[in-house]
């Protein structure tokens, strides 16, 4: 039986944001505009959270400083915010060029019950592409809050649309969450490169590779939705269900090495029925690199003299947690010690995510923890036992005072990161898997 | 001074806009805005709403009111970065777990800040009580307790305190009557903060609002034994220059808020004088020091350029009754300085600047700037008060800028809006920015203007400041490189309507203008 948490408790040293952070997943769709209906210092703490200090990613676009905000003062709380709200919409509609914009409102707006709803009817009326989500900080983690605002994005902006003919072989890619995953927009090159070669058209929506406001309008038209993640994402894939008959696949561990990337690419041809051909050409190819470099690696792995971390721990979100620890479990030989989970999943989902845990690979099981509160996770971490060799503990900068007791390797993997800038990388599919191992024993073999 | 001007009665501390005649929006000449700002009146009747209260010239202090507004910073977030960045205190967040979103920002400055400080570094404690639904609806006073308990039973801090946030202000928690309740069972200061976010125009009102605390419940009011060499300098976590530069006056530096122990915070009323590198951040705490528990603070412009730098240390060498030794240092420090900031003119002449900061300390780039004969036509302060606390005459340091080096003719009052830099550099050509608080700087660059981020506020302070500014400018101008290519290929999020206005506030000195953008009486085409 998984570890039961505690419910709810006070948190130290905070593994994610809030709702209102889902205006970064606005922020990851080209051309959208987040409109901050909030405290004056909502946005400013997501961005240190998701963007900042998660990497040093930065922001395009809207994103950043550029985020338009009602900065909620005090006569607002006493005389209603809708107002100043219907003005900031206004001067954002003439002043950005976008076309789409989200209001997000925040603990003030809604705990003060300002009608949001009916200042943005107005200029949907008027044909202007403006969403409400109710994002209230109170409602859960940035988690939550993606899938908030994709789904007010979805139901307010793609509409109502049952009928749309499907388009075999094109599918809607729910994936990591943007900003919050540190390697995002890498694993999603990675991810869409992958899909694109193995025959499929896809609905990038979030990243680098969005098509905008005018790819989600295609939405309704996807064979099928694509989730790749152990439980953000599958939300949003019922909702599609229901709304425009679209079938979902599942995949709860994003692929990383050559056998699991392969295995994905065979499991999404099989399900979606397109011809397999070019993806086994695909696949073909690029196992016949990887193992190019591979090979050369085992040079390095099999007769480094001075040692090397065996044992590994990992602690992060769902996702990452997950997709890591199979990774060096079942492709590398390392020993998962401890694996902590900190994105509090749905309970419905904790099962599942713990079964995998206990099935990383043959003769490997793990009991992962779920524990939000950062005063749990070092507790925890200090008791793991890494044997002889230098503990690996993949984590967050908040796990830097324990890893130093513990005199072990940290590498940054997850929010918040202040040790790593990241530009483009990416740690999954059949390139991110080397780079991972790059930047692990490259961290191992340092500081000489 | 025998009058009074800060309350330390209350558990709240005034408004800076109540206190002050503080304003966000305001665009004109440095010249105008001493005049309207009228300090000298001000300073006498402080407290009446930051009017001057003179009859004709009440209020003349006007403010622009932008519909546009882009995020900023928060007073919560201000006493996060000062209340939560203690050594042996710890900040309990009583607010949904997004207040706790920039945690990992501050503490990286908080690291940062302990090693410039030569102090153990450790990642910061900040709790959260992570406030869900539920709560909003049946209250969180229980969560709060439990986890004041927790805190102490975890970490047996030596204070607790305990921050307010829009959601917990709504909804009516009283985290005065908690906190009182729990100090004697906990044995340790347990400190209410009332810092909702949506309580002041201006995230500054924070600082104040973490020092009032502070001196209630830290601040030593009895057993005190005065200690002469012992200086207060308010201060973020800057490197420790202020030792170097007070130590030929036999000054010890006692550092607050950031990094500080519970020791050193509560020492502060036994030192000799306060001093800051910045009256936005410490002239609330400093006069409150002066009126309430003795210390004087220094009268004199901040510590910046020559002249304010000489003025400062002679401000300090008279409290502590080393006027003519102050006046040999002076002397010794001008002559060794001299050549390299000769050096540093000769290659810096005609390079234009332009600030964007907090407010005084704005003023103090300025001087540092224009000292290496760096040319600077326009800037943006964040915030302006007209006044400060404690009002003291020489403590204006806009008019301590403009009677040094001259007018600065577009001075625009502005909380972080990046929308306005495009129109902002039309009017002023500038070679980089200074800037401070994030979101300006990265539309700068697209702009083509290169950044020197004064994350460490210290820097420009004294006289070796000055040098290791213009140092690090000549860097910072090579950078354009990197600008200009951005600028050739980056988009903007602007569309080219605003892209080609010419007034930064054409939308506080024009509204009407949007209704002819965005007519909701039209429908769109295609739509």
């Amino acid at each position: 039986m998984a570890k039961k948490t505690k419910k709810h408790g006070a948190i130290t040293h905070p593994h994610f944001g809030c709702t209102v952070g889902g205006a970064y997943s606005v922020v990851a769709i080209k051309g959208a505009v987040p409109i901050s209906n909030c405290g004056p210092g909502c946005m400013y703490k997501q961005y240190f959270h998701l963007s900042f200090l998660n990497g040093f990613q930065g922001s395009t676009g809207a994103g950043g400083g550029n985020i338009p905000s009602a900065n909620v003062g005090e006569n607002d709380i006493v005389f209603g915010g809708a107002k100043k709200l219907d003005a900031l919409i206004q001067s954002t509609l003439a002043l950005y060029s976008g076309d789409l914009f989200v209001v997000l409102t925040g603990c003030s707006g809604e705990l003060v019950g300002d009608d949001v709803g009916s200042v943005v009817r107005k200029y949907q009326e008027a044909g202007y592409p403006v969403v409400a989500a109710e994002t209230g900080g109170f409602k859960g983690t940035n988690l939550n809050g993606h899938e908030i605002v994709v789904k007010a994005v979805i139901d307010q902006y793609v509409g109502e649309k049952p009928d749309t003919p499907k388009k075999k072989g094109l599918l809607n890619l729910w994936f990591e969450t943007p900003y919050f995953n540190t390697n995002w927009r890498g694993d999603y090159l990675e991810l869409v490169r992958i899909l694109k070669a193995s025959g499929f058209q896809v609905n990038v929506l979030f990243g680098p590779q969005s098509g905008g406001a005018k790819e989600w309008k295609k939405i309704p038209e996807a064979q099928f939705n694509l989730v790749v993640s152990p439980w953000v994402g599958v939300g949003i894939a019922e909702h599609l269900k229901e709304k425009y008959n679209q079938p979902y696949l599942h995949i709860p561990v994003i692929p990383i090495g050559e056998e699991a990337t392969t295995a994905f690419i065979r499991q999404v041809v099989e399900f979606s029925g397109i011809d397999n051909k070019k993806a086994e050409k695909f696949i073909k190819e690029e196992a016949e690199l990887y193992y190019y470099f591979l090979d050369s690696f085992a040079d390095f792995f099999s007769e480094y003299w001075f040692g090397l971390p065996s044992r590994f721990s990992v602690v992060g979100d769902s996702a990452t947690n997950l997709a890591y620890s199979k990774f060096l479990a079942d492709q590398i030989g390392l020993v998962p010690v401890k694996q902590i989970i900190t994105d509090n999943p749905p309970e419905r989902f904790r099962e599942a995510i713990t079964e995998q845990f206990r099935n990383l690979s043959e003769g490997v099981s793990v009991e992962p923890e779920y524990l939000e509160d950062g005063y749990l996770v070092e507790q925890s971490l200090d008791t793991a036992e890494f044997g002889q060799s230098v503990p690996l503990i993949l984590g967050s900068t908040w796990e830097g005072d324990v890893a130093k007791r513990k005199n072990a390797l940290l590498i940054e993997i997850a929010a918040p990161s202040s040790e790593k800038v990241v530009i483009n990388s990416s740690y999954i599919g059949y390139r991110g898997g080397l780079r991972l191992l790059e930047d692990i024993y490259t961290a191992s073999v340092a500081g000489n | 001074m025998s009058k009074r001007t800060i309350n330390l009665d209350m558990t709240e501390c005034e408004n800076r806009e109540m206190r002050l005649g503080t304003i966000i929006a305001w665009d004109g000449s440095a010249s105008e805005l001493i005049e309207q700002s009228d300090y000298d009146s001000r300073s006498q009747h402080k407290g009446s709403g930051g009017c001057p209260g003179n009859g004709s010239k009440a209020c003349k202090l006007c403010e622009l009111n932008s519909p546009m507004n882009q995020q900023t910073m928060c007073t919560n977030a201000i006493v996060e970065c000062q209340a939560g960045n203690l050594t042996d205190c710890i900040l309990i967040q009583h607010s949904p777990i997004g207040c706790s979103a920039d945690n990992a920002h501050f503490n990286l400055a908080f690291k940062k800040g302990l090693k410039k400080r030569h102090k153990p570094v450790q990642n910061l404690q900040i709790y959260n009580t992570n406030l869900l639904e539920n709560d909003m609806v049946f209250g969180a006073s229980e969560k709060l307790r439990r986890t004041i308990r927790e805190v102490m039973e975890r970490h047996h801090p030596k204070a607790i305190f305990v921050s307010m946030a829009c959601a917990t202000a709504i909804i009516g928690e009283d985290i005065d009557s908690i906190c009182d309740e729990l100090e004697p069972e906990v044995g340790v200061p347990v400190i209410p903060l009332h810092c909702e976010g949506f309580r002041s125009k201006h995230w500054s009102t924070g600082f104040d609002i973490a020092q009032h605390g502070v001196l209630r419940q830290i601040v030593r009011r009895e057993n005190i034994h005065r200690q002469p060499d012992l200086i207060n300098i308010i201060a973020l976590w800057g490197t420790d220059y202020f030792t170097e530069i007070l130590k030929p006056l036999g000054l010890r530096v006692n550092y607050m808020i950031d990094t500080a122990s519970y020791d050193e915070l509560a020492q502060a009323s036994e030192a000799v004088a306060t001093a800051t590198f910045c009256h936005t951040l410490g002239s609330y705490m400093a006069t409150a020091l002066e009126e309430h528990f003795g210390v004087p603070q220094i009268d004199a412009p901040q510590p910046y350029g020559v002249a304010g730098t000489d003025a400062w240390l002679r401000a300090i060498g008279k409290i502590v009754g080393k006027e003519a030794e102050t006046e040999t240092y002076i002397q010794s420090e001008h002559e060794r300085i001299f050549p390299k900031l000769q050096e540093l003119r000769k290659k810096l002449h005609g390079v234009k600047g332009f600030v964007m900061t907090g407010s005084s300390y704005a003023h103090s780039l300025i001087s540092v700037l224009r000292e290496l004969e760096i040319e600077v036509d326009g800037s943006v302060v964040f915030h302006h008060d007209p006044v400060y606390d404690g009002g003291h005459e020489n403590s204006n340091t806009l008019k301590t800028l403009v009677d040094s080096y001259g007018d600065i003719p577009y001075f625009t009052v502005s909380k972080t809006q990046p929308y306005q830099l495009n129109a902002l550099f039309k009017r002023v050509h500038t070679d980089f920015v200074i800037i401070r608080h994030q979101g300006l700087a990265p539309e700068a660059a697209k702009l083509g203007i290169p950044s020197l981020a004064m994350g460490d506020e210290h820097y420009p302070v004294g006289y070796d400041g000055i040098i290791r500014t213009g140092e690090t400018l000549l860097d910072i101008l090579s950078r354009k490189k990197f600008n200009q290519v951005l600028s050739r290929h980056a988009k903007s999020p602007y569309n080219d309507w605003w892209r080609s206005q010419t007034d930064p506030f054409l939308l506080a000195h024009q509204p009407e203008i949007l209704n002819e953008r965005v007519n909701l009486n039209k429908k769109r085409k295609g739509k």
